[in-house]
């Protein structure tokens, strides 16, 4: 039977599908959020289904997460991303103890037990520090992409101090670094420093090996490095890990209707 | 079944309340549908999911009548005392005495929520120059500005010291406009010395026996205040049958709390057993109809334990939670949320614990003033709220930040750690504004997770 999950982030929606018995992966897939949730999620869905070549009666089951997971009706179950996002990184990397999540507009830190199971979490509140949103100001503010941050970073002799925690704030002290010469690989690496700190910093929790690390911000290259300087521990990059959350809710679904990941 | 408990919207109610008198219920002077306060501008009502029981219709109208009862106070001639920051202590001073009412004007903090922000006091007390980096007692300046919602009281009465840094602020700036405000005291809670007599107070904590004869001494200096503000005599008889009758109030509430969160399903909401646990600090301005609510709300608590009913499903995960809420939609939230509350400590435990009747009465008071959360250390305050997490038998914990409250800081990391420690439970940190309706999706997101992390661990 075939099971998939719908994550729709703050800034992109991601579908999963995968084969219930034996959780191989059929199709996924990443859009851009839009104004139309549930239309997007719902197009999204259509269009992995016909890349695995799978109809949509063939669907026995569909989880959805994220912050719009209630807008998504063609959804059996909800569930939250601290959940589903714990349940697919525990599938991919059995054992791990920690999961820093960065997504677009919140950040997540996930303690996991040895079962895999969330023991407790931290978000960020009402602030987009330690976000990717926080990311894309600072590299706008640099003229370049948020991709290219790593690179820049890479090439810093010693990070700039960025203090501020506020986006608005960092955006000030980034126009006074330029205006003082410093360079932009230092501040690239000042900045990323700057999310890993306010990261480790939001949570309050301790950070247990092995940690991973998920969500669209660890696709940017070098910031895993930057997270494992502030934890203290080493920070592997989940396998797809903007698609995690989702194939935790593809794994969800795939429970709900009693193919359990644990059989 | 008719009776059955439920949590329904106002417009529910509306019928509820038709449906209610047409059985007969005898309603208080001040009864009556609870539509016509959203006719009077507390629209939040719209909003929030309210218990369906004649108990709730009688502690919710005497909660949004208050202002009624103080104007008529102050038409009867009465003395009103506005007491500010002790949570607890002095009104016990203010109802010894005859003719007398004490409310906290502090208590305006919630008029932007349920007003839903149409109030305008936000925006006076920004005007006079205490902003939002302030906590949300700053409404209380607009109240005084206005006096729209309360009486001005004939003494302010205000404890200082070791409490919240921006509530100091607001009342200084209070005293500046115009408003004498009487001082009084409140001394840091500090760990015994070694050597030192140590006296135990109400709660779980204890103060060297120099603390209490210090703020015995303030209380005194603050009778004096009230007997000259009103003429009339405060004999330790007076304070002795004041106390007594304080602790009764204190007693139902002890009962009506262990009943409602350990009880399973949960006989009360959250958001009602919030307002009945505020009734302690100042009786809402009428102690003896008090007693009258609380025993009524007990009464249909025991009704439905006894009966096996509730309002919420059996397995609903057990959250204790610490700090009141700017919004109190948020009590809703997290019943919507999938969980129950199983504890609380809303800043003012020590006026929920018994004050001690075999002792002199303003040492009695002292001791009780001294057990305040608020005084002594966060970690202090942590202790306090493991014992209670114990005794309640809570799987999570909320700490809810008040928006510019100096002492949410801090003392949420600290809490967590305690707790993290002591029990291994989950500790989640928000933050509620006085209207959290944009918040709403990453409000219930978090505190889902909560209860799918009990859950899921209850599996475990």
């Amino acid at each position: 039977m075939i099971c998939a999950g719908i994550d729709t982030g703050s800034r992109t929606i991601k579908v999963v599908l995968i084969d219930g018995e034996s959780h191989a992966l059929l199709g996924s897939g990443v859009v851009d959020q839009g104004i139309e949730q549930e239309a997007l999620a719902e197009k999204l869905l259509h269009e992995v289904l016909e890349e695995a070549g799978v109809r949509r009666d063939e669907v026995a089951s569909i989880v959805a997460t994220g912050y719009g997971r209630k807008l998504i009706h063609a959804a059996d179950m909800q569930m939250t991303e601290i959940t589903c996002q714990a349940t697919g990184v525990s599938h991919c990397l059995p054992g791990t103890r920690t999961v820093i999540d960065i997504g677009g507009q919140d950040s997540k830190f996930l303690q996991l037990l040895p079962s895999g199971k969330v023991s407790d979490f931290a978000m960020n509140d009402r602030c987009a520090a330690g976000t990717g949103r926080f990311l894309e100001m600072a590299a706008a503010q640099l003229g370049v992409r948020v991709s290219e941050l790593g690179e820049l970073a890479r090439g810093s002799n010693g990070g700039a101090q960025i203090s501020s925690m506020c986006v608005v704030f960092a955006e000030t002290e980034i126009v006074g670094l330029l205006a003082q010469g410093c360079t932009v690989q230092d501040i690239a690496a000042g900045i990323q420093g700057s999310i890993a700190q306010r990261i480790h910093a939001m949570s309050g929790l301790k950070a247990t090996p092995p940690v991973v690390f998920t969500g669209g911000v660890a696709l940017v290259p070098a910031m895993d490095t930057a997270l494992s300087r502030a934890l203290g521990h080493p920070v592997s990059i989940a396998p797809t890990p903007q698609l995690t959350c989702a194939l935790g809710a593809a794994l969800t679904a795939a429970k709900r209707i009693g193919l359990s990941p644990d059989r | 079944m008719k009776d059955r408990p439920d949590r329904i919207t106002l417009d529910q109610w509306d019928s509820r309340y038709k449906q209610l008198i047409r059985s007969g219920i005898q309603e208080p002077e001040y009864g009556g549908c609870l539509r016509r306060h959203v006719d009077d501008g507390d629209t939040r009502l719209l909003h929030l999911a309210i218990d369906n029981s004649a108990a709730a219709l009688r502690l919710w109208n005497f909660l949004l009548t208050e202002e009624d009862r103080l104007r008529n106070a102050r038409e009867e001639g009465k003395t009103l005392v506005g007491t500010l920051k002790d949570l607890g202590t002095v009104p016990v001073m203010a109802y010894s005495m005859k003719n007398v009412v004490a409310f906290y004007p502090d208590g305006a903090w919630w008029i932007p929520c349920i007003m839903e922000q149409n109030s305008e006091l936000l925006k006076t007390a920004d005007s006079l120059g205490i902003d939002d980096s302030f906590c949300p007692v700053r409404a209380m300046l607009g109240a005084f500005v206005s006096q729209a919602h309360f009486p001005i009281p004939d003494v302010l009465i205000c404890s200082v010291g070791a409490t919240c840094d921006d509530l100091s602020a607001i009342a200084q700036r209070l005293d500046a406009m115009g408003h004498a405000v009487q001082w009084w005291e409140i001394p840091h809670r500090r760990r015994p010395d070694p050597g030192e007599e140590v006296v135990s107070l109400p709660g779980t904590f204890a103060a060297p026996k120099s603390l209490v004869c210090f703020v015995q001494r303030e209380l005194q200096r603050i009778r004096e205040i009230l007997v000259d503000a009103t003429g009339s005599p405060l004999s330790e008889e007076d304070l002795n049958a004041g106390i007594v009758r304080a602790n009764r109030v204190r007693l139902l509430l002890d009962d009506l709390r262990r009943k409602v969160f350990t009880a399973n399903p949960a006989p009360l909401p959250a958001l009602e057993t919030l307002i009945a646990e505020m009734l302690a600090i100042h009786f809402c301005s009428d102690q003896q109809e008090c007693l009258v609510v609380l025993e009524s709300l007990l009464a249909e608590v025991r009704r439905r334990v006894g009966a096996g009913v509730g309002i919420l499903p059996v397995d609903a995960a057990r959250i204790f939670w610490v700090n009141p809420v700017a919004d109190l939609r948020a009590m809703n939230m997290v019943e919507d949320s999938g969980g129950r509350i199983c504890g609380t400590e809303y800043l003012f435990s020590h006026a929920l614990d018994l004050i001690r009747e075999d002792v002199p009465p303003l040492e009695a008071l002292a001791q009780s003033a001294l057990a305040d959360p608020m005084v002594g250390s966060p970690v202090d305050r942590a202790e306090r709220i493991c014992h209670d997490i114990s005794r309640f038998g809570a799987e999570a914990v909320v700490v809810s930040r008040i928006p510019g409250a100096s002492h949410c800081a801090l003392e949420g990391a600290v809490i967590g750690d305690v707790v993290r420690q002591r029990f291994g439970l989950p500790v989640l940190e928000i933050e509620v504004p006085p209207v959290a309706d944009s918040l709403e999706p990453t409000l219930r997101t978090r505190l889902e997770a909560l209860v799918e992390t009990v859950r899921s661990n209850r599996l475990r």
